[in-house]
């Protein structure tokens, strides 16, 4: 490869978008070639300092409540027919968008059993989140190291959470807190996905109680997934896509059985 | 408004988690936090208009996709000088000596932390959101040139000329001369 052609892909090479064969090509020239390896630092500084130094505007809150206004505006109820687990949208359709916790999304499997009581502790999981999002105390112990972390939940529970950095897989864990979830203290793991923060509520299944069902849900715009393994459950709250919320899940059900 | 059958829960769960993105773009592109409020609400709006024309796939890009449809109707009615004929070529000197910056004002601003921001808020909206949505969004080629429906030589050749802007522009010297290793 030459400069010329070097100069040309040497932005596509730095955005990642070229394939295996050309990066190791301008690779080898680069090694070579102080001009254009100087470009390239060139631009990875410039880059650095776009992702360090320039804010990312997050929506205020009023731009989901406004979101979810419209939707309210707009969206024609189902026929109760149809949607006969739905009624809760029901009676919440003229609700004021963003002010009452509402179950919207049901993906069920089964049999739903005391799936009112989950709606419950669903809401809950969610204001534990924008709560703790919101305000200043997101992490109690600041680390991704699992061996940090774990050994500090369980000094303050009494239970043992599975704790596992997912790093490789674009998870890492940033840290743990002591929430509060249906009357009790709850181990709480917090992960980042790109800018987003996930708080994932982990306990023991209660003894005697089913398995609740639904997998994933929607209030007030966050995913929530569930997932259970080895007698432990958890809830994952985020307002990433439900795909990612899903692969988290399943890796912790994963760390929690091994 | 139309009265749409649109399903809520899939309505959700494909827009709801754009909000932060939709808002950055059009926070970026109408420097506002104001009227990036309103446009987004508008975005949001048309999207529930044209929801049925949506069959899933990439959420995101659809959504930014409207968000930036309806930033640069906003624009033409409020600001319409900010859109320049053409491809903005003809701004682009402008926008790498905005205002006449002096070196001393650049060295002030540069002080101040937000010299990048400035430069970067100074670029033709054609070039800034090809910048914001790959360096801050991480969105791929591809999916810019879907949102911003250009080709994607068009992506490349926009963001190589932003980077080589912000390079040059006046309030952002550190960067070139704290790391141009060359004589």
């Amino acid at each position: 490869m030459d400069c010329h052609e070097s100069t040309a892909l040497l932005q596509a090479y730095g955005d990642g978008e070229l394939d295996p064969v050309r990066s190791a090509e301008i690779e080898r020239h680069l090694i070579g070639c102080a001009e254009c390896a100087a470009r390239r630092d060139e631009l990875s500084a410039l880059r650095a300092r776009i992702r360090s130094e320039v804010p990312y505007h997050r929506a205020p809150a009023a731009v989901r409540a406004r979101a979810l206004a419209a939707l309210d505006a707009t969206v024609s109820a189902p026929a109760p027919s149809q949607r006969p687990r739905d009624r809760w949208s029901w009676l919440t359709a003229g609700a004021l968008a963003g002010s009452v916790a509402t179950v919207l999304a049901w993906f069920i499997g089964t049999a739903v059993l005391d799936w009112e009581a989950d709606h419950d502790l669903v809401t809950e999981a969610v204001t534990n989140h924008t709560r703790a999002t919101l305000g200043n105390r997101l992490i109690d112990v600041a680390s991704s190291d699992q061996h940090t972390v774990k050994p500090w939940l369980s000094a303050r529970l009494d239970y043992s959470p599975p704790v596992r950095d997912f790093s490789a897989d674009g998870l890492p864990l940033i840290g743990g807190r002591l929430d509060y979830l249906d009357g009790h203290p709850v181990a709480t793991l917090i992960y980042k996905y790109r800018e987003h923060t996930i708080d994932v509520f982990v306990r023991p299944v209660v003894a005697g109680k089913a398995v609740p069902a639904p997998k994933l849900v929607t209030v007030r715009g966050f995913n929530v997934a569930h997932g259970a393994a080895a007698g432990m459950e958890c809830w994952a709250v985020s307002d990433v896509n439900p795909e990612v919320l899903a692969s988290l899940v399943a890796h912790l059900n994963r760390a929690a059985a091994e | 408004m139309k009265r749409a059958h649109v399903d809520r829960t899939r309505f959700e769960q494909a827009v709801l988690p754009q909000l932060d993105a939709a808002y950055n773009l059009a926070r970026w592109l109408t420097h506002s936090g104001n009227d990036a409020e309103d446009v987004v609400q508008d975005a949001c709006e048309r999207a529930l208009r044209y929801f049925d024309a949506f069959h899933g796939g990439d959420a995101k890009a659809w959504f930014l996709t409207i968000v930036r449809h309806a930033c640069y109707d906003w624009i033409k009615r409020n600001r319409p000088a900010e859109i320049a004929p053409g491809d903005g070529t003809e701004a682009i000197e402008n926008a790498t000596d905005p205002a006449g910056v002096t070196p001393e004002q650049a060295a002030l601003r540069g002080a101040a932390g937000n010299a990048l921001n400035e430069a970067i808020a100074a670029l033709p909206p054609g070039y800034r959101e090809v910048l914001i949505l790959r360096e801050l969004e991480d969105l791929s080629y591809k999916e810019i040139a879907r949102v911003a429906d250009i080709p994607i030589g068009t992506v490349m050749s926009r963001l190589a000329r932003a980077r080589s802007m912000l390079q040059r522009s006046p309030v952002l010297h550190a960067i070139r001369e704290g790391n141009t290793g060359r004589g």
